[in-house]
């Protein structure tokens, strides 16, 4: 009968509307269920927030960091050390939600792990109270404390990492912020509305020209290309189509070789070798370096600029003494200069080394992950014995430490106001420490500084030599 | 039998469920509430005993019932969960929900010629709606209940029943039902039949509309199509009614607000979380922290949900029972309409047909649209699920359907409702 052929088309069709149900159930369950429980409408995160004493956080060595305490009926997040650590482990308020570590790491924090969300064992209320997951950073609190210290409320960032393993040791940034959910509270619109962008974490998510540290990474292009012993000449400025580049103070070195030109920072140099290197060397060392690549790293970074489609003679020569258009983070620069210290390999940044349960048990430790190999190991060693020589007779004598091999480059950066000669130029120095076996690589800029020789390498042989001295 | 060997499982099945149920609520809340025990063993003894009789005493199918009374089991275990007075109150409708079952199961086998009565149908719809229109209750912003010495009941849920009455008693001859002598000439006689059969419908879903059931008149307009499309012999009339569905929703967008709401709440329910997406943003929340298995029954927090015992139930569902607990229940109204549909296929009569047809078909697509709406798969229309949701109206409406259809479904009374058409 007709009938009960369309009877039966009937069927099919209600059965398959089922079957979307179904479906469209498990997509939820599968890829959505993660947003849909931390979004700040859904009122079951506070009440398993009321429930839990988040998990404490501590440096390295197991100094505390952050922690939670009972404020009558609602936890309160305490960090002893203030702004220090703002932009590291950002803050955690009912109001504004929270940030870096306390963010990325929430779920972990809070005792919920993947697998109890996925098969639904999170209960809402009939739980007592809770304690989470507690977490290791990778930080050193003491070099921490001495980035904070020697920034001394000048803008800018230190980074310090292990060049072997990628374990952030220090990520100071300044200025920061109180990160007391009270003191967010209160100080919230101002601090938005401030032009020092107290919120953004320059070490990770500041982006400047890198000036002459990126003269690493072109020297690597250079050797590379079999150019390690050419012979150039200096005579303290050179024209490249109609634009002028000098030495700092206009200084002619008369004829040296690249290790001279990367001691003494000769940007006439640098200018020359970079037009000679040509697009197609820095796309490809910049590449590798990991430019124009997201970092991945527990906390929001951006990424480092080579924004070049193509290259006219004065954007190579700029480009070579890092100007023009490149723009580096801090933390990305510390990972190139441990690339260089760690035979060429560049190493994934990590920041939390470990996560113990509530009754102090390892649950999970992160282990060294490569990222990528920016240059050869020869290519490496090479690079690294003219980083010395940028230490012991070069523009970066104020990082050398007694009995310690030091390799370095400083950087002196052109901005907006420097070009205008209404501030100092960006300081920089990036560098590792001991250069035979690298424990220690750093990443300082600061702000409208001056030299790099002068104020960034100080700070530097400064962290470095109190992490050498334990 | 063949019923005595295969009823014995699944009705323990059921039985097991609830007792295991009630036992975990009782466990989860000190202080002990015998309340729980005393609620939990009244329903497992409801839903046994009148799946017993029904199944012994040869009412026909055998299976609707023992779905029935699984999907009964979930919202009973849940509505009580939830609210321990609803949850009485829940009990007390289903029992009287078979009371109403059994008593149209009679009604209608003792009754002969049902398909002559349609003007009836018509009439009755018709007061039904101008007494819900003159007297009706606004509660929760829609105007579709008649409060009558503080007992209240939603009218819409019989008009239901009412049209696919009507809808049976016109297809048993079609396009003769009106004017059938008055006019001679073919043509005329069926153009002139289908606009007034047209003409009734859209009067219904009118009706709904003012009143803002929304749901229903949904359901009604796609009961509709089905049953012209299984049985008007040519497609025509399918694809006129079919191509109203353009204008009407583009009429209905701009012309009515809560319709509006409801559309720009299912695009971007986070645009206006606080207010119009309220709603079906904590449906999501409620689903998304069940994960598969759930919290687990009083664990969890669907009490942070809007009018959970009723539109919502199934997230509350989802919540405490998890995907899995929300599946079986879609799962077994599939097979309700599976059943269903194999009843319709089996039946001669053309009444008896449409009218199976028709209940089927509204039963389902009811479960579709809400558990649809309140997983944003569709935009939500208020709505309960049949059988699960809390409400004493579709509770009952829901189990005087069942009864047609058991009562269609028994072979014994081949010749209740007009002649089989050979």
């Amino acid at each position: 009968m007709d009938e009960n052929k369309k009877i039966i088309q009937v069927l099919v069709a209600i059965c398959f509307l089922f079957f979307i149900i179904v479906g469209y159930l498990t997509y939820i369950q599968l890829f959505r269920s993660r947003d849909l429980m931390a979004n700040v409408y859904n009122r079951r995160q506070y009440k398993i927030e009321e429930n839990t004493a988040r998990g404490n956080i501590y440096d390295r060595n197991g100094v505390l960091l952050a922690y939670s305490e009972a404020n009558g009926e609602v936890q309160e997040r305490i960090y002893p050390y203030g702004a220090l650590y703002s932009q590291v482990i950002g803050y955690s308020s009912k109001v504004y939600g929270k940030s870096q570590i306390e963010a990325a790491y929430n779920n972990v924090l809070l005792g919920i792990d993947d697998l109890s969300q996925v098969f639904g064992m999170v209960s809402g209320s009939n739980y007592p109270t809770r304690k989470g997951n507690n977490l290791y950073l990778t930080i050193d609190h003491k070099l921490q404390a001495l980035g904070g210290e020697l920034l001394n409320g000048r803008k800018g960032a230190v980074v310090a990492m292990d060049p072997k393993t990628g374990e952030v040791l220090a990520l100071a940034s300044s200025p920061n912020f109180d990160p007391h959910a009270k003191k967010l509270e209160e100080n919230w619109q101002s601090m938005i509305e401030s032009p020092d962008a107290p919120f953004l974490c320059r070490a990770t998510q500041g982006l400047y020209a890198p000036g002459s540290t990126f003269k690493i990474l072109v020297t690597a292009a250079a050797v590379e290309k079999g150019l390690e012993s050419k012979v150039f000449d200096d005579n303290g400025s050179v024209v490249i189509d109609g634009r002028e580049i000098r030495n700092s103070e206009s200084r002619a070195y008369g004829k040296i070789d690249l290790k001279r030109a990367l001691a003494v920072s000769s940007n006439v140099v640098y200018a020359q070798l970079g037009t000679e290197l040509g697009m197609e060397s820095f796309v490809d060392i910049t590449y590798r370096a990991g430019f124009e690549k997201e970092i991945p790293f527990d906390i929001p970074t951006s990424k480092s600029r080579f924004p070049y489609e193509n290259m006219n003679k004065i954007d190579l020569a700029e480009a070579a003494i890092g100007q023009g258009k490149v723009l580096v983070s801090p933390l990305h620069m510390a990972m190139i200069t441990s690339a260089i210290a760690n035979e060429g390999v560049m190493m994934e940044p990590v920041l939390v080394k470990s996560i113990t349960n509530s009754e102090g048990k390892t649950t999970k430790e992160l282990k060294p992950v490569k990222l990528g190999n920016v240059m050869e190991k020869s290519v490496a060693e090479k690079i690294k014995i003219m980083m010395q020589e940028v230490v012991t007779s070069g523009t970066g004598h104020n990082a050398a430490i007694k009995g310690i091999n030091v390799a370095g480059k400083t950087g002196t950066a052109e901005n907006e106001l420097s070009v205008k000669k209404k501030a100092k130029a960006h300081s920089w120095f990036v560098g590792f420490a001991p250069a035979e076996d690298p424990k220690i690589a750093v990443a300082v800029i600061v702000e409208y500084g001056g030299s790099g020789g002068d104020v960034a390498a100080s700070i530097a042989r400064r962290i470095m030599s109190e992490y050498l001295s334990n | 039998m063949r019923g005595a060997i295969t009823y014995r499982w699944p009705l323990s099945l059921i039985a097991v469920f609830n007792i295991i149920g009630y036992l975990f609520l009782f466990f989860s809340d000190s202080p002990y509430n015998p309340m729980t025990l005393a609620v939990g063993a009244a329903a497992t003894l409801i839903i046994c005993i009148a799946c017993f009789v029904i199944i012994k005493k040869d009412y026909g199918d055998e299976y609707l019932i023992l779905i029935v009374s699984m999907l009964l089991s979930f919202g009973l275990m849940m509505i009580y969960r939830l609210d321990e007075n609803l949850g009485i109150k829940q009990l007390i409708w289903v029992a009287i929900g078979f009371v109403m079952f059994f008593v149209f199961y009679h009604v209608y086998i003792k009754v002969y010629k049902w398909d002559r009565f349609a003007y009836i149908y018509i009439s009755l719809s018709a007061v039904l709606y101008l007494v819900t229109l003159i007297l009706g209750k606004n509660i929760n912003g829609a105007v579709n209940w008649i409060v009558i010495g503080g007992f209240s009941f939603q009218p819409a849920e019989l008009c239901k029943i009412l049209f696919v009455f009507f809808l049976a008693s016109y297809f048993k001859n079609p396009d003769n039902l009106f004017l059938g002598e008055r006019i001679r000439d073919e043509r005329l006689r069926v153009l002139s039949n289908r606009a007034l059969l047209m003409l009734v419908a859209y009067c219904n879903i009118g009706f709904l509309v003012l009143q803002r059931e929304l749901g229903t008149a949904l359901l009604l307009y796609i009961t509709f199509l089905v049953v012209v499309y299984v049985f008007c012999k040519d497609l025509k009339m399918f694809l006129l009614n079919s191509a109203f569905i353009v204008p009407g929703a583009i009429l209905g967008y701009f012309k009515f607000y809560h319709l509006r709401v409801r559309i720009d709440a299912w695009i971007n329910p986070w645009a206006d979380i606080t207010d119009k997406g309220y709603q079906i943003a904590q449906s999501l929340f409620a689903i998304a922290s069940g994960g598969f298995f759930g919290t687990g029954i009083g664990m969890g927090r669907p009490d942070m949900v809007p009018a959970v015992s009723t539109d919502f139930i199934f997230s509350a569902i989802c919540e405490e029972m998890g995907i899995f607990g929300g599946v079986a229940v879609v799962l077994l109204c599939m097979l309700f309409t599976y059943r269903g549909i194999k009843i319709v296929l089996g039946l001669r009569d053309r009444f008896k047909k449409v009218l199976a047809l028709g209940i089927v078909t509204m039963i389902g697509l009811q479960t579709f649209i809400i558990i649809g709406g309140v997983i944003k798969l569709i935009p939500l229309t208020g709505i309960t699920l049949p059988f699960i949701s809390y409400g004493g109206s579709s509770l009952v409406a829901s189990f005087i359907a069942l009864g047609i259809l058991q009562a269609v479904s028994n072979p014994r009374f081949d010749r209740i409702g007009g002649e089989a058409d050979g």
